[in-house]
């Protein structure tokens, strides 16, 4: 192989613990894919394939299922997803799917209308949280790292850091993340994040919080 | 709910061989590039090229079945669930189908820009069309492309072959000549393609000393 390509095997990379009970295969962090997001969740029999969700308004996704079955469930409908079925899901409109087999993979691919992929490191911080959890706090702190140098002007990445701080337990450099996000978010899509994020609960009490708000 | 299998996608079969299934156009995807292929009675199932042109950043993943990738000159075999992604747009790529079942999905794009369809999906799905000799079918999808790609050089080429063959020499002309004003590339390729024999006379055409 060479610097401009990369071969990967979904079952090399080590999977993640996400929310409700999800397993992550980060391939966008993996790959460092630019143009799009990508990833991919993989479960068991009767286990949940990715968190239950809305998109944001404009984000399109693609979910392909690579092994197994699963079955979708997309607004109010629910359909029968074997291996080879790709579901298209417009933005905000519900999604959830269910491993009918154990071993089942779903690879999914997203973006924005309009706009250039950028990536928050959403995926990054369910990596960095998870070594974090099993005491890896170097691989976890490196990962958080290398999201901000890859798009170090970008509210969310600083963001996703300032949850990670904040989970860490390191204050202190959780408000200097979270005022670095702050400062560039000119739009002020973070704001409805600080709200209700509860990966940011250890700080709320925190004068520096309700600075950070006001 | 908007699902497909990848079996029951269109087969748009290719020159080079290779099957090309539209997922982005199926699904009417706006935010990112994406489709699948299988193979051909040759085995083909990714076209040898760059992406020098476009500037795209590209990954495909083997959905079903074995294929053997060649990228940068050396031979990678892949089975369902691996993927190569290349990163450099000038990376010379191809691949073949080790088994008859094998199918890929491919993600790309131009890493920092907004995802813009590529001009090259209306003219593969109109290309059957134009060898089959079913020219408003032909004529309807190149129009489509137009809308959404007002005054893209390949389209108007495109067109220009349609309308050369289905005997329309001046609307031939005139879209040929658009073409080669907007891309002096398409004088060249103009010059051998067979689809412009009965207008290659003509004085209004494009000639190579002009």
């Amino acid at each position: 192989m060479s610097d401009g390509y990369t071969i990967l095997s979904l079952d090399e990379v080590e999977a993640v613990p996400h929310r409700e009970g999800t397993n992550l295969i980060p391939v966008r962090h993996a790959l460092g894919f630019r143009p799009a997001g990508v990833n991919a969740w993989k479960a068991d029999s009767g286990g949940q394939v990715m968190p239950p969700h809305e998109e944001d308004s404009g984000n399109e996704e693609l979910y392909v299922v690579v092994q197994g079955r699963a079955t979708f469930t997309v607004g109010e409908e629910t359909a029968d997803a074997p291996a080879g079925t790709l579901v298209f899901v417009p933005p905000q409109v519900f999604r959830s799917a269910k491993a009918e087999e154990d071993g089942t993979v779903v690879f999914v691919v997203g973006g924005s209308i309009g706009e250039a992929f950028n990536a928050g490191g959403w995926d990054s911080f369910s990596i960095a949280d998870w070594y974090r959890q099993e005491g890896r706090n170097d691989e976890a702190r490196a990962i958080m790292e290398q999201l901000i140098a890859e798009k170090p002007d970008y509210w969310a990445v600083h963001y996703n850091a300032g949850c990670f701080e904040s989970l860490a337990g390191n204050a202190d450099a959780a408000f200097e993340h979270l005022r670095q996000a702050k400062e560039l978010d000119a739009a002020g899509d973070s704001a409805q994040y600080f709200s209700g994020d509860s990966d940011l609960d250890p700080l709320r009490d925190d004068p520096r919080f309700q600075e950070l708000l006001g | 709910m908007n699902l497909a299998h990848i079996d029951e996608l269109d087969r748009v079969e290719m020159p080079d061989g290779f099957v090309w299934r539209p997922v982005r156009r199926h699904f009417g995807i706006r935010a990112f590039g994406t489709n699948a292929y299988t193979p051909g009675a040759n085995g083909r199932i990714v076209e040898e090229h760059t992406e020098q042109t476009y500037g795209h950043e590209e990954m495909y993943l083997v959905l079903r079945g074995r294929v053997r990738f060649t990228v940068d000159g050396k031979d990678h075999e892949l089975g369902p669930g691996q993927l190569v992604h290349v990163r450099d747009p000038s990376v010379r790529r191809a691949g073949v189908a080790l088994t008859d079942d094998a199918a890929l999905l491919a993600v790309g794009g131009k890493p920092g820009a907004p995802h813009e369809v590529s001009a090259w999906e209306y003219t593969f799905f109109a290309s059957p069309h134009v060898r089959e000799g079913r020219y408003d079918e032909a004529r309807r999808l190149l129009h489509e492309g137009l809308e959404e790609k007002p005054g893209s050089p390949p389209i108007l080429y495109d067109l220009a072959c349609v309308e050369a063959l289905a005997g329309e020499g001046d609307k031939a002309l005139e879209l040929l000549n658009e073409a080669v004003a907007a891309d002096e590339r398409f004088r060249k390729y103009a010059q051998t393609d067979d689809d412009f024999v009965s207008i290659r006379d003509d004085p209004r055409f494009p000639h190579a000393d002009a």
